[in-house]
């Protein structure tokens, strides 16, 4: 039995004046999925994810989100999304920005807090939790932001780049998590830059000038790439989608 | 050479950036047409209320014929005296209906008596002595009589706008002087005038300004707040994050109109105690009345805040859009100058501009003593504004998280 589609796109087009971001890109991706989305700079990975979550309206196309059609308000409490830029409040502390954010999802108050403290183990920011978060370094922040989009147990979270910034011990540590999240069946779009962590996917989608150029296994796109490392396969289906366009 | 670098790229990215670059060019041009419109210097459309009794006739004597009755007009005179762009007359006949009228829209009202001509003739030649005057064709020399007993004109003045009220008292004596000079008296207007004061001359320039003041400190503080943190939350992504969560632009909005209603209650609070203990202003009405002024006065600038917040892309931006709004509140409200002393059009602004409403119910309130019920104008535009810019700031909220 065919595993259920958590996300379903279909012919996705969005323009910002002479640009296309997205060029009528589909997409499906089941259940307890850990999907990475890998591509060059600005090929749309960002502007995909924006418009799956419903914040950009596509200008063509549409995409369904746990049976939901999207823009949908019905999904967002079973929605998480972590943005590229921070999008924390610099002048709370760590449990501020964290409670406030799950106040959002009417979790209660003790229940925000235990949710807190797990996640917080988690990031390993326990013992900087009172502290200001405009007086943590970058990573830190991103590692706050990782916790509050994880704090309602989303079944479904966008992460745009959540490692970027993070160190490799760290790093690995967070990938653990999100193998054990896609085993809890919460299926997980990663976007990412790094090859190790693609390689951790159960499927890599390769996104380039908005198109989905290919989607598998990485095994998968190793044979189609005809190369041995990830990295050489980027760069091949890099190179494929300059000559096509 | 650096500091040329510095400067070059300053430029470059003011002239990046056009609507930055559009303040830059029209704010002053705003401002400069604003302020030389709004001082015309003079007053128009003051309602005034005339109830003429005046018979107009003079009962005098003569050397030549004895005692004569001539028809002079003197209180009609008197009316065709005062500029017709500076005041609009209203002529009622019911002299207790007219004072009553005065301070609900009505700066002023006379009540010539029925012997005014009378009054004013005989006074006139009693004080300059005998003269002639042309009766039926012929030359009569009219001589001095008895003083004439009977009512003075009354004048009652609303002073609550000490500057209005100056600029009445001056034109109705002007008036009288050219009345009085068709009879070549010396006479002084004073003599024939039983003029009161509706506040007894209680409010001061300091309590005329002070709630438009207030508002004015309200206005700048609430609207420069609430834009900066709405900017701040969607530049900053919190905004998206806000509204990705199972929440409702209105439940955004509403968190934000609460939080900072409450820091305009206590600014407004402050602003009070403060002009009350430092300068004692007057403030003789309901202070119930003056929160809920203040609240729909808040909720108003908040949703006006949101608005710009929408327009800017950022917090300079907010800013300058800010002044955009603040440099009219200031001068086109009627804080300093009265609204009728600006020409229509600019008129026609300020009636657009929350404060404008804000500082008339204050100071209906403060300085008049006006109970809710005189209030029902200004407190349902002020309501009106605040519902509207709500709602346009919900849906500018939900607009800036798709924008973000």
């Amino acid at each position: 039995m065919a595993a259920e589609q958590v996300i379903r796109a279909e012919g996705l087009r969005k323009r910002f004046g002479k640009r296309t971001a997205l060029d009528g890109l589909s997409l499906s991706v089941s259940r307890g999925q850990l999907y990475g989305l890998v591509g060059p700079n600005g090929a749309g990975k960002t502007t995909l994810i924006r418009t799956l979550c419903g914040l950009l309206r596509p200008d063509e196309g549409e995409a369904t989100l746990l049976g939901w059609r999207m823009p949908s308000t019905r999904v967002r409490s079973q929605l998480g999304y972590m943005p590229q830029d921070f999008a924390v409040y610099d002048d709370l502390s760590v449990m501020q920005n964290l409670e406030f954010f799950g106040r959002l999802y009417s979790l209660r108050r003790a229940q925000v807090r235990e949710r807190a403290n797990e996640l917080l183990n988690l990031v390993e920011l326990t013992d900087r939790k009172r502290e200001r978060v405009g007086t943590l370094s970058g990573g830190m922040r991103r590692r706050v932001s990782l916790a509050i989009s994880l704090l309602h147990k989303p079944r479904l979270a966008f992460l745009d780049e959540p490692t970027a910034g993070v160190d490799p011990k760290l790093r690995r540590s967070f990938w653990d998590h999100f193998n054990r999240l896609a085993e809890q069946d919460v299926t997980l779009i990663v976007t990412t830059h790094l090859v190790e962590e693609a390689q951790r996917c159960h499927v890599v989608g390769f996104l380039m000038d908005g198109r989905l150029l290919t989607q598998g296994t990485p095994d998968e796109i190793l044979t189609q790439t005809e190369t041995t490392n990830l990295d050489d396969a980027f760069i091949v289906l890099q190179e494929q989608g300059q000559v096509k366009s | 050479m650096t500091s040329l670098a510095v400067a070059r790229n300053v430029l470059r990215r003011i002239l990046r950036d056009g609507r930055t670059l559009a303040l830059i060019v029209i704010l002053p041009l705003f401002f400069v047409l604003i302020y030389g419109n709004s001082f015309s210097g003079s007053y128009s459309d003051l309602r005034i209320v005339v109830v003429n009794e005046d018979n107009g006739l003079a009962s005098v004597r003569t050397a030549e014929v004895g005692r004569v009755t001539l028809t002079v007009d003197l209180a009609s005179a008197f009316v065709a005296a005062l500029d017709p762009n500076v005041f609009d007359i209203v002529i009622l006949d019911d002299a207790d209906e007219a004072l009553e009228w005065v301070g609900n829209g009505v700066w002023a009202a006379l009540v010539f008596p029925k012997s005014f001509s009378n009054a004013v003739v005989s006074e006139a030649v009693r004080a300059s002595g005998e003269r002639k005057t042309e009766f039926e064709g012929n030359t009569v020399t009219i001589l001095p009589s008895e003083p004439v007993a009977g009512p003075l004109t009354k004048l009652v003045i609303d002073d609550s706008n000490p500057l209005v009220a100056g600029a009445i008292l001056a034109a109705f004596d002007s008036a009288f002087a050219a009345v009085l000079e068709t009879q070549q008296s010396s006479v002084t207007v004073d003599s024939l005038l039983d003029a009161s004061r509706l506040y007894e001359g209680e409010i001061r320039m300091l309590d005329f300004t002070a709630p438009g003041i207030i508002g004015f400190a309200m206005t700048l503080i609430t609207v420069m707040l609430t834009a900066m943190a709405v900017v701040r939350e969607r530049t900053g992504g919190t905004l998206t994050r806000i509204l990705i969560a199972p929440v409702s632009a209105w439940q955004v909005t509403l968190g934000y109109t609460l939080a900072f209603s409450l820091v305009a209650l206590f600014q407004a609070a402050e602003l009070f105690l403060v002009s009350l203990w430092l300068f004692d202003i007057r403030f003789i009405g309901d202070p119930g009345a003056v929160i809920l002024v203040i609240v729909l006065f808040a909720i108003g600038l908040q949703g006006i805040a949101t608005l710009i917040s929408t327009l800017a892309k950022n917090e300079a931006q907010a800013m300058q859009f800010v002044l955009f709004m603040l440099i009219p509140s200031i001068m086109l409200s009627g804080v300093f100058w009265p609204l009728e002393t600006m020409p229509g059009t600019m008129r026609a602004i300020s009636y657009a501009i929350p404060l404008t409403y804000a500082n008339a119910a204050l100071r209906k309130i403060m300085l008049t003593g006006h109970g809710l019920g005189a209030l029902s104008f200004e407190l349902s535009v002020l309501g009106a504004i605040a519902f509207v810019t709500l709602f346009l700031s919900i849906l500018s909220m939900r607009r800036q998280a798709y924008t973000a």
